[in-house]
């Protein structure tokens, strides 16, 4: 009974001390979203909550919209998607994944014009905001969060 | 009153006196065979006396008697110990506590050490920004990191405007 316990306590601090981390598949939302400030804002997107916040405080706007979309489940960390709206199109290649997140490179296009392309490693616990162009009152955003 | 037998075992062993030990040899039929019985009775309660006492151990053979003694409790305790092993249960469970406490220290401070390190793969970091120089010559890129809510913001300036029609989904 005794040495049943002993060995039973030894087996599971080998167990806990030799496992590796389990990683399970992880899903990125890219979205490109209009910021302005309206009388009577709409609720705010849902994939958009967790930095509601920072996004009022930085960007000083009260209505964020989603207006292009895509949700890619990484499994290899090697995939490439597309995020697009009527004129914009955000494509993201992602290049390799590190125990913090994923390399990504990302261009947003107008139409077939290349506005703006960066590289980045996307931290699994911090999205990223990207200060698009200047659209009518309002503004484009970029955004991409690991789900 | 004696019978002849009691006073014959007291005369010889010479607890008869006074009268009772005349009238006593008075009535013995033959007092020299008596007297020789007597004496070879003597003789025989001396010899048995002298031979059949315990006799005292010397000292060689004292200490030889302790040394066996010692030598059969030594083999006995040793083939005790040779029966049992070192992992009795308390000892077992003693073990593996320490085990336990030591693969918890070590994890502590692998996982302190490994903390300073991680701070800086905490938030998404900016590898490098381009903007196209035809179409926004004279934008910039900032990066802004908001510690708060873990977010990081690529923030560009100068990017050329555009029309509300652009916000269309």
């Amino acid at each position: 009974m005794g040495r049943t316990l002993a060995f039973s306590l030894f087996l599971i601090g080998l167990t806990m001390g030799t496992t590796p981390v389990l990683r399970a598949a992880e899903t990125v939302w890219s979205g490109l979203v209009i910021a302005e400030n309206v009388a009577q804002p709409q609720r705010i997107p849902p994939e958009l909550i967790r930095i509601e916040g920072s996004l009022k405080k930085f960007f000083g706007y009260n209505q964020f919209q989603v207006i292009g979309q895509s949700q890619k489940t990484l499994k290899t960390g090697q995939e490439d998607w597309l995020a697009t709206s009527k004129f914009f199109g955000l494509h993201v290649d992602a290049r390799g994944e590190t125990e913090a997140g994923y390399v990504l490179n990302l261009k947003l296009y107008k139409e077939k014009e290349l506005l703006l392309e960066t590289d980045t490693k996307l931290s699994k616990r911090s999205p990223l905001v990207i200060k698009g162009p200047q659209i009518g009152g309002g503004q484009l955003l970029l955004v991409l969060v690991v789900q | 009153m004696k019978t002849f037998e009691e006073k014959w075992t007291a005369w010889v062993d010479g607890q008869l006196s006074g009268r009772e030990l005349s009238e006593f040899e008075a009535s013995l039929p033959d007092k020299a065979a008596a007297e020789a019985e007597k004496a070879g009775a003597v003789k025989l309660g001396e010899l048995l006396k002298r031979e059949l006492s315990v006799r005292p151990l010397t000292n060689e053979e004292f200490f030889s008697h302790q040394l066996r003694e010692n030598i059969a409790r030594l083999r006995e305790a040793g083939a005790r110990e040779g029966r049992s092993t070192w992992w009795t249960i308390p000892r077992l469970l003693w073990t593996g506590a320490a085990s336990l406490a030591v693969f918890l220290v070590f994890t502590v401070v692998v996982m302190h050490e490994k903390n300073p390190a991680e701070e800086s793969q905490y938030l998404t970091q900016i590898l490098n920004a381009r903007v196209d120089p035809v179409v926004s010559p004279n934008a910039t890129v900032s990066i802004f990191e908001v510690k708060q809510d873990r977010v990081t913001v690529l923030w560009t300036e100068g990017l050329q405007s555009l029309p509300a029609d652009y916000a269309a989904k």
